[in-house]
């Protein structure tokens, strides 16, 4: 084991001592070769008893035997299994610490459409939670504003930062739609009557498409000069209209899934569809428009009670073998950590395995406009790599070493390992 | 067909003359003139159906003050009584609904608003020797409160129904029913039977009091009230350890319930079966009000032994016509909605007894039409007419006096025209020997082609209809059209433009039938001059009869029943199997085994017989080849909500020790077969976490197809639910919603301890009152058996285990020391997020920790969870387990456990042992399940993997040697299913009548329950609750 190791060992120590105490990691000083690792490349396959070597930040090279450049720190990663960064779309991290202490959450502002929100303004990075998601191997995230109807604008951070500048990966990138309720309930809960129910969907449809068409009005006015003022929610949806921010729609019903096709055609949108439930049911029509689609449930329960046990876990493998371009999601904060072995749940349900981790990795990156510097290993891609002892997407196998982003070293430590070395001190 | 068509002229008269004079019962003083109008009637040349079965034809039925005198099977009228002609009418017993809220005055307003506007009320108002609980009105006797109502009285004549059962349908016990006939007369007249049955229901009504607010409280509620009823017997009127024992009108009168008997409304079969075996507890005898769900579990319903009501409200088809429609349909409702209008014949050749009721039909004449739909599918009239008549009477106590017709009966009679069970007509009921007419015995028929003379010019009249006639007059080449036709019983006029007798012109005619297909006439021409005329017409065909029989074509059906009767049920218990799994990789759990490398198991009689290599197969032995594929003992999940019918928690009260979750197992879950499709096959299901001291748990097998009663595991010792820390002291409620005692940690602690010392203070009571002599006991009171306390004291003797739901150190360590001072080792903490702060605390006092793999965060006391918890436990030495308090993680628990390898390095042999072994021997119960060893019960599911890993699926599960879940047969489900589906939504299509019926006629989808779930399920209220909440 070479210097470096010994190093992230004695810092991990140190550390554990003083909670808090958890520093973003230096920028790159020196070459880093990592050799003689299984590498994960999604985009080139898997590479046996390769060498990766990163330079300021940037992968530089990839291959057998690669010569050691002058003042590089070398790590024997000889058996250990290199990924690139596990980036998960669709989370709250850093908006929410205690789901149930209201002070500690920043996920939901007031009022249904809430456009001119942006995620990263109040991603807090000291988050307790953030480093232990790091310590899966998940180096970005795509942090996206909660509410009713139109939520606000996500951001891609890398989770290593001081500040949300400094963890800005991409700000801004688009803005989130939660598709209107469609179909009829009969759970005890619901007390309306199939009509009302049907006639509330039919109105909150309503209030979405008004919100576009004023969206487009505003645009159209503003290209021609006619504005009285400036509206900060259709400011925010600008970017829409000239192909310059994506829409993710986040939908799991067929029908919502075939409106929202409907509506982003109508109005020339780039988009991507979040969610996703029912994908399956439409997965030819989906490959055939070339929708890209963030399946959100890779663990879920089944969406209706007759469809199968296994419906969920088998949709990834059901829209690959249509064609359609897809990634997966864990929607949430402190669980998103899961998102590796929901991966690998896909592939106990037919899901080929480069497939899998594609879809946690360079399929997001595509999705969010960041696929040039992070989602594959590649020479000229941001060095940011997962060591692992084993297997990332099997909890059998995972033991994430080391992560770096952007070249720099991130410290693994974590509130779960500070509590647990400390408590293996208690007599 | 009719054979005189002569009006009872005296009949119409009688009914007009008689509420001129208002009857009056003997007590109450004649105002103006006395009514002595002659009762004495004959009903002659009529059908008399006496009984079901029993029919007497062209015979006379002679009525006295309002009584059968008698029946004259010559069909000879007596000397001065009024002759009404029945030929061509059949005469029944009047019609008995055993279930109604007729003439007696509706709750006040039920409504509570939304949960956070309303302080929780705990206690009620006591007045009059009330019971403590609103729910319960057990005092009430409805014969005081009753009075006739003529308009309601109205919907059921309209159907035949002479007399009725009937309480105010409020709360658990909502008092004593009183029969009343539904004769316009003063209340005193009309009493049948004042202290009819008790009537009841799960369902707490008006009650503004929390307790109950889950099905198993209202469960417990009973419980414990038939218990104190029994107490009260002995008690009243001696003294008890705290002074005279209370006046209890409430008690008092459940005393004779054994006796009377109760009436009790549930909402499913399933309810049906739990009432039962509350009831049976206390040889209570019940009639249930059913909900045509019955025919989903014949057996065990036939098994009762019950008489039930059945209500004719067939659901409504759920909607299927829209190009979407198919995603928002389940089938179990298109089952039901081809199967519901069948539960009657079902259950009828069960050989159960039912009655038929009105009950919860939003328009009474659905009444008839429905049940012509069940004589369809199979019921028999003479089944369908004793549920009208003989059976009502037995369940409403007037057997003696209604139901039949007899001498001596109530002269409650219905006649009919045709065949009431297909498409005949009621004609009139007849209340305690007076006439109500719904419409006239002969009505002249116009409907056919008439030939008629009129001015020796021969002209046709070509007439249809029969409310209202319309139709064309032909005279020579020439039609017109009969316009403003009107008719009555006997004639019909009209105006035509036509040239009769030379006058061209408007006529005005009116015809009126004199006997079968002969007219007479009158036509008055447009020069006022008027033609009288006569006619005939063809003799009807036998057309309409037909149409009559083809009503009782039998019903076919397309969908299947399962049990349960929904997606993925199977076609009955799976057949036990002996069976040699061969060269598998076998994780045995067990740790000097471990895992064997290809390796054979021999199962004989649902167990492990022998585990070895190549074993020989014995002969009959089924063969499993499971090379390349792992197999494991099935997984035991120590906290789990499936499975649980309306409500998780009784979340009311902060001790509730008495009610059982295994009043409540709902077999029909269908998270029980996703979770056999993860390996899961035993399950302790435990009440929420609302309250320091929840219900007692309930360990089930995970049978998929048998009922609640099959699922249990008896083998496993009683166990109850404790819980601490934020959700029992309510942190997520406003403050001002938080009287609740106990608010903070600290309380938590002295609730306990004080409902411990309460409990051994009852023993002492107990125990005392056992030494007492003979002549001391005749004074003193015996003390009340209290189950609550019961349970606690089987704590305290160590015969119920606890399982605490717990996260934080402090209120760890505090339940230790409370369970050490009160002399009982606590077995488990469930949760136990902060089990690794005081690991080695808990491994003294050998308490186990059963913990999710990683959740936290989610809320305060969860800041400080961590993924090592169950390694740092372990190592500890404390009894560890993973459990998923979810219906997902419940289906993937190998995984959960798996992550003990991840974060802090367990051993796969000893992670698996956290779901398998560990939560077994934590139930109790590993001496039969928990690990694959020679005379275990053969539970166990074959991976195609290492069952471990992320890419480990389940392939069969099996729960002694029967196969509950197999990978092939479940694609064969999904197929199947997917059939059946499109083939009743085609016959919802091709059926017109199907969007008729009940609205939300269909059992209603249950929440996933989480430990925090509360909500009262009487009042539809829910709190809030928030996705990872536990």
């Amino acid at each position: 084991m070479k210097k470096l190791m010994t190093a992230v060992a004695a810092a991990s120590l140190t550390l554990s001592a003083v909670a808090h105490d958890i520093v973003p990691g230096e920028p790159q000083q020196q070459p880093i070769l990592l050799q003689g690792g299984t590498l994960y490349t999604v985009t080139d396959g898997v590479k046996q008893d390769t060498d990766l070597l990163m330079v300021d930040g940037k992968i530089s090279a990839i291959g057998k035997d690669l010569e050691i450049p002058a003042g590089a720190q070398v790590v024997d990663v000889t058996g250990k299994h290199l990924y690139p960064g596990v980036i998960a779309m669709d989370t709250t991290l850093g908006l929410k610490e205690i789901e149930a202490v209201r002070a500690t959450e920043d996920s939901d502002e007031t009022g249904a459409i809430t456009p001119e929100v942006s995620g990263h303004v109040a991603y807090n990075p000291d988050s307790e939670v953030i480093p232990t998601i790091r310590y899966n191997g998940i180096s970005h995230a795509q942090i996206v504003p909660q509410g009713e109807l139109i939520t606000g604008r996500s951001s891609v951070l890398q989770l290593d930062g001081w500040t949300y500048e400094d963890a800005a990966e991409s700000l801004d990138i688009g803005v989130h739609v939660n598709w209107p309720r469609v179909g009829v309930s009969n759970s005890w809960w619901e007390s309306r009557s199939p009509e009302e129910q049907r006639k509330a969907n039919a109105e909150a449809r309503k209030n979405l498409e008004r919100a576009f068409i004023e969206a487009k009005a505003y645009y159209d006015a503003k290209q021609a000069g006619e504005l009285n003022g400036t509206d900060l929610r259709w400011e925010a949806m600008l970017g829409l209209f000239d192909g310059s921010s994506t829409l993710y729609v986040h939908a799991d019903d067929e029908r919502q899934i075939r409106e929202a096709m409907d509506l982003t055609k109508e109005f020339g949108f780039d988009w991507v569809l979040m969610g996703a439930r029912d994908a399956w049911r439409m997965a030819d029509q989906l490959a055939a428009a070339d929708v890209r689609v963030v399946f959100g449930a890779p663990y879920g329960l089944p969406t209706r009670h007759d469809e199968a046990f296994d419906q969920a876990f088998s949709t990834p493998a059901a829209l690959a073998e249509a064609g359609v371009d897809f990634a997966i999601s864990y929607p949430g904060y402190w669980d998103v950590r899961n998102l590796p072995f929901a991966a690998g749940n896909a592939v106990a349900y037919g899901l080929d395995k480069d497939a899998a981790l594609r879809a946690i990795t360079l399929a997001p990156a595509e999705f969010m406009g960041v696929a040039d510097s992070v989602g594959s290993l590649e020479v000229g891609k941001q060095g940011t790599v997962v060591v692992s002892a084993g297997d990332l997407m099997d909890p059998i196998g995972q033991k994430v070493e080391l992560l770096f982003i952007e070249g720099r070293l991130v410290d693994l430590n974590n509130r779960h390992l500070q509590l647990y070395n400390k408590y293996q001190q208690k007599p | 067909m009719i054979s005189s068509n002569r009006l009872s002229k005296l009949a119409v008269a009688m009914c007009a003359a008689l509420p001129a004079l208002v009857s009056a019962s003997q007590t109450t003083t004649v105002q103006g003139l006395h009514d002595n109008s002659s009762s004495y009637v004959a009903l002659q040349n009529a059908t008399i159906v006496t009984e079901p079965g029993q029919t007497i034809e062209n015979a006379t039925l002679v009525i006295r003050n309002g009584k059968i005198e008698r029946i004259n099977e010559n069909n000879r009228a007596p000397e001065g009584a009024r002759v009404i002609d029945l030929s061509g009418h059949t005469v029944y017993p009047g019609f008995i609904d055993a279930y109604s809220n007729y003439g007696v005055p509706k709750p006040e307003k039920t409504d509570r608003g939304p949960w956070f506007s309303t302080r929780p009320e705990y206690n009620n108002k006591r007045e009059g020797g009330n019971a403590a609980n609103d729910a319960i009105h057990a005092q009430s006797k409805w014969v005081d409160r009753a009075a006739s109502d003529s308009k309601s009285a109205d919907d059921y004549i309209q159907q035949g129904f002479t007399a009725v059962q009937s309480a105010r349908l409020d709360g658990i016990f909502q008092g004593q029913a009183v029969t009343l006939s539904l004769a316009d007369k003063i209340a005193n007249d009309v009493v049948y039977e004042a202290q009819a049955r008790h009537f009841g229901s799960f369902d707490k009504g008006s009650s503004q009091q929390q307790y109950p607010n889950s099905l198993m409280g209202s469960i417990a509620l009973i419980r414990q009230t038939l218990s104190d009823a029994n107490w009260y017997e002995q008690a009243y009127g001696k003294e008890s350890y705290k002074g005279p024992v209370e006046y209890n009108a409430a008690l008092a009168e459940l005393v004779p319930v054994e006796q009377e008997g109760m009436v009790f409304a549930v909402t499913d079969d399933k309810s049906l079966l739990r009432a039962h075996s509350v009831f049976s507890e206390f040889d209570v005898p019940v009639t249930y009000v059913g909900s045509n769900y019955e025919y989903a579990r014949l057996d065990a319903i036939k098994a009762t032994n019950s008489t039930l009501i059945l209500p004719l409200n067939f659901p409504a088809a759920p909607e299927v016509s829209g190009v979407n429609d198919h995603l928002d349909v389940e089938l179990a409702d298109l089952r039901h909605w081809e199967r519901a209008p069948g539960n009657a014949a079902a259950l009828s050749a069960a050989n159960v007894d039912f009655s038929f009721t009105l009950h919860q039909l939003k328009k009474a004449d659905e009444f008839w039409p429905n049940l012509r739909k069940a004589v369809q599918h199979g019921l028999s009239k003479e089944r369908a007419l004793a549920a009208l008549t003989t059976i009502p009477a037995r369940i409403a106590g007037v057997s003696d006096k209604a139901g039949k017709i007899a001498p001596g009966y109530m002269a409650d009679l219905v006649v009919a025209e045709g065949d009431l069970f297909t498409k005949g007509t009621i004609k009139s009921v007849w209340l305690q020997g007076e006439e109500k007419e719904l419409a006239p015995l002969r009505k002249a028929d116009f409907s056919g082609t008439i030939a008629a003379t009129i001015a020796n010019q021969g002209v046709t009249l070509e007439l249809k209809g029969d409310e209202t006639i319309a139709g064309e007059l032909v005279v020579g080449d020439s039609r017109s059209k009969l316009r403003a036709s009107r008719r009555d019983e006997s004639s019909v006029s009209f105006v035509v433009d036509a040239e009769l007798a030379g006058t061209a012109g408007t006529w005005r005619m009116q015809l009126e039938q004199t006997a079968e297909n002969t007219y007479a006439g009158v036509a008055v021409g447009p020069d006022g001059r008027e033609l009288n005329f006569t006619g005939s017409s063809e003799a009807a065909s036998a057309a309409t009869e037909s149409a009559n029989t083809d009503a009782s074509a039998k019903v076919e059906y397309v969908s299947r029943l399962t049990f349960p009767n929904v997606a993925y049920g199977l076609d009955g218990l799976p057949e036990r199997q002996n069976l040699h799994i061969k060269n598998a990789t076998v994780w045995t759990a067990e740790d000097e085994q471990g895992v064997l490398e290809q390796t054979d198991i021999l199962i004989r009689d649902g167990e492990f017989y022998r585990i070895g290599e190549n074993l020989r197969t014995p002969s009959g032995y089924t063969v499993i080849d499971a090379t390349g594929m792992h197999v494991t003992p099935g997984i035991i999940d120590e906290h789990s909500h499936i499975a649980i019918d309306r409500g998780v928690n009784e979340a009311s009260e902060a001790i509730t020790a008495e009610v059982r979750i295994g009043d409540v197992v709902n077999p029909d879950d269908i998270h029980v077969y996703r979770s056999l499709a993860g390996g899961t096959t035993m399950a302790q299901l435990l009440h929420g976490s609302a309250n320091p001291i929840g219900g007692q748990a309930q360990v089930i097998k995970l049978r998929w197809g048998a009922t609640a009663d099959q699922m249990k595991f008896d083998a496993a010792p009683p166990s109850i639910k404790f819980a601490l820390g934020e959700n029992v002291k309510q942190s997520r409620y406003p403050s001002w919603l938080s009287s609740r005692y106990p608010q903070t940690r600290m309380g938590v602690e002295t609730l306990m301890r004080d409902g411990f010392t309460a409990a051994l203070d009852y023993r002492e009571r107990m125990e005392a009152y056992k030494k007492l002599s003979r002549s001391e006991r005749a004074k003193t009171a015996p003390p009340r058996p209290d189950y609550r306390l019961q349970t606690l004291l089987e704590i305290l003797d160590r015969e119920r285990f606890v399982h605490a739901h717990s996260y934080v150190q402090s209120e760890i360590l505090m339940l230790l020391r409370l369970a050490e001072d009160f002399n009982f080792t606590l077995t488990t903490f469930t949760h136990i997020l902060e089990g690794y702060k005081v690991a080695s605390e808990m491994a003294k006092h050998g308490a186990g920790g059963s913990s999710f793999a990683d959740w936290w965060a989610y809320k305060f006391e969860v800041y400080d969870a961590i993924p090592q918890n169950a390694c740092l436990m372990s190592e500890k030495g404390v009894l560890t387990s993973i459990n998923s308090d979810s219906n997902d993680l419940q289906r993937r628990l190998n995984t959960e456990a798996a992550k003990s390898v991840t974060y802090c390095g367990m051993s796969e042999h000893e992670a698996l042992q956290m779901v398998t072994l560990n939560p077994a021997k934590q139930l109790k119960v590993d001496q039969y399940v928990g690990s694959i060893a020679e005379g275990k019960h053969a539970d166990f599911v074959i991976w195609n993997n290492h069952p471990l890993s992320s890419y480990a699926r389940v392939e069969q599960t099996w729960i002694n040697a029967r196969n509950y879940f197999n990978r092939e047969r479940d694609e064969v489900l999904r197929a199947e299913l997917q059939e059946e589906k499109q083939a009743l939504m085609q016959k919802v299509l091709a059926d017109p009548s199907a969007s008729k019926g009940a609205e939300n006629g269909y059992k209603r989808e249950q929440p996933s329950w989480h430990c925090d779930t509360e909500h009262d399920t009487w009042l539809q209220t829910f709190t809030a609750h928030s996705h990872g909440g536990h």
